[in-house]
């Protein structure tokens, strides 16, 4: 992890841990905060990939997946930006959802790294779990819509913490030379 | 290319070019050198920072892939390592900011190699090693470039090695711990990242070791190339890479007075050809015993193995009148001038990626040197 992606993640978690105190206090609109946030940091990453493709990704073999990754975001960042009027109820199952992947893809990512052999995977893997539990209660007490807030919440705040975590720990680096 | 290229191989080729035994040594010593001389080293012996001519890896670890670091590593790899072949190469179609990375792939006998080698004439032992050293890697890093970049030195999963019995897809593996694997055709790259500048994406990182041995022989597609397949046959072109040593040593002891690029003296390695092609053949991670064995025959004497520390004490306890006359004072003042010219060449083409640099041009005295050294050393010793 380059400086430059420690800083980022430190800001992001503090970002996280804000909103979700937000969430906490304000359940009626705490919400749509996260879902402007969700939307903006989608829609940018979005672009900042069609960027990269059509100034330099054209031209890599193998580059047009940066064509498609950014269409997909920004995609997904406007979808996330139109939900402001759809019931809550709906708007929750959808953080929910994208929380319960972004568990599924840390245990991916666990997988992926044990097979390299690395040992530093427990962080990781109880991350990618809570998450993925966190999403299944949300889902079962979804009629309980300030419970399901209040556990969406402290899941980010758990999620914050262990980006902040990851940011100061040492990163295995491969390079040849 | 590694140690055994590096420091055996290239004294092999001094004292081919007429150099004597101890000259071939300080050469062989400096071109070894440059894969040592990083910015820890530097500090421990209170040197200026400016010549690092390499990265450790957990200096690479801690930088940052912010503007300015991405200059420093631009100018210590694509001025050591990865030498641009045309920094005026063109593409149709392509961005500016896709043309200044597309501009520092490396390759041999480009203007800059002819540069390097002239920069030398007339300088020390010091600075023809590191010339040499340049020289050499043009030809084992070819089709990469000295900074980070994915769209140019990524690589796909078609990474195909060719050997005696046919030809084999090489497994890449992550685990930096576990050695590359030359039965099993297994070796260590660096891990896939989506992030243009991300470190990982730095010279032949994404292919490992492999263009580093000089048995490998294969085919693989580069993120540049338009889906073309390059070959690239490693003992054919360490062969040149020997053979245009020998040639730039001759122009740098002054035996041919112009040193021009496509140019190599085969004349001279000729009766031991049959002799250097079966080392560069030879399937083996470390070449270094063979090529030792090789530059013994080849003076008589005795080649001392490489010791990072052997000059390092007479640098330090030097006195500051006498300092710049030390071995290693010398390796470094090569080193910044080497780095001056090539900065500054990447910046007179337009291109912005290793910043730009005050030119230094230096001379040097052709004065009772050795003399003075070996005074200076009677000083340490008392």
């Amino acid at each position: 992890m380059t400086n430059i992606q420690k800083i980022n993640n430190v800001v992001l978690g503090i970002i996280s841990i804000a909103v979700a105190i937000y969430m906490i206090i304000d359940p009626q609109d705490g919400y749509l905060l996260m879902l402007f946030i969700l939307s903006f940091s989608l829609a940018f990453r979005g672009l900042k990939e069609l960027f990269y493709f059509f100034t330099m990704g054209r031209h890599m073999v193998g580059g047009r997946f940066s064509l498609y990754k950014g269409v997909f975001l920004l995609d997904i960042g406007f979808f996330t930006g139109s939900l402001i009027d759809i019931p809550k109820t709906y708007v929750m199952i959808y953080l929910v959802i994208i929380n319960a992947f972004a568990g599924l893809v840390e245990i991916l990512r666990v997988m992926e790294t044990r097979r390299y052999g690395s040992k530093s995977w427990k962080l990781k893997f109880s991350h990618g779990i809570i998450n993925i539990l966190l999403a299944v209660f949300c889902i079962v007490f979804i009629k309980h819509q300030r419970t399901v807030i209040l556990v969406y919440a402290l899941g980010l705040i758990y999620s914050a913490l262990i980006r902040i975590v990851s940011a100061f720990r040492k990163t295995a680096f491969i390079f040849i030379q | 290319m590694q140690e055994d290229f590096h420091y055996y191989a290239t004294y092999c080729a001094a004292f081919l070019a007429g150099f004597s035994h101890d000259e071939s040594l300080d050469i062989c010593y400096s071109a070894q050198f440059v894969d040592l001389c990083s910015k820890t080293l530097l500090l421990k012996l209170k040197a200026p920072l400016i010549a690092a001519t390499t990265q450790l890896q957990l200096e690479m670890m801690d930088s940052r892939t912010d503007i300015l670091a991405l200059l420093d590593i631009t100018r210590i790899w694509a001025s050591f390592h990865f030498l641009p072949r045309d920094l005026y190469a063109k593409k149709k179609w392509a961005t500016k900011r896709y043309l200044n990375k597309y501009r520092l792939i490396c390759g041999p006998n480009g203007e800059l190699v002819k540069e390097t080698v002239e920069l030398a004439k007339g300088k020390s032992l010091q600075a023809i090693g590191l010339a040499m050293h340049v020289l050499a890697d043009t030809w084992a890093h070819m089709y990469f470039a000295g900074t980070p970049s994915l769209c140019i030195n990524n690589i796909t999963g078609d990474f195909y090695e060719n050997y005696e019995d046919g030809e084999r897809k090489i497994r890449f593996k992550h685990n930096p711990t576990s050695p590359d694997d030359v039965e099993k055709g297994a070796y260590t790259n660096s891990l896939f990242q989506s992030n243009e500048n991300s470190i990982m994406n730095l010279g032949h990182g994404r292919a490992g070791h492999f263009p580093d041995y000089s048995f490998a022989r294969y085919r693989y597609v580069p993120a540049w190339g338009d889906y073309s397949l390059i070959y690239k046959d490693n003992p054919s072109d360490y062969l040149k890479a020997f053979a245009q040593m020998v040639y730039a040593l001759k122009y740098l002891n002054g035996r041919f007075f112009s040193f021009d690029i496509e140019r190599y003296d085969y004349e001279a390695i000729e009766p031991y050809r049959e002799k250097i092609v079966k080392i560069l053949k030879k399937r083996q991670l470390n070449a270094c015993e063979e090529w030792k064995a090789f530059g013994e025959e080849l003076s008589g004497e005795s080649i001392p193995d490489f010791d990072i520390e052997r000059y390092q004490y007479e640098y330090i306890k030097a006195d500051r009148r006498y300092k710049n006359k030390t071995f290693l004072a010398r390796f470094f003042t090569a080193a910044i001038a080497q780095k001056a010219m090539v900065t500054n060449e990447i910046f007179k083409s337009g291109n912005i990626l290793a910043g730009f640099t005050k030119e230094i041009k230096y001379q040097e005295k052709e004065d009772d040197d050795d003399k003075i050294r070996e005074w200076l050393n009677s000083k340490i010793r008392q």
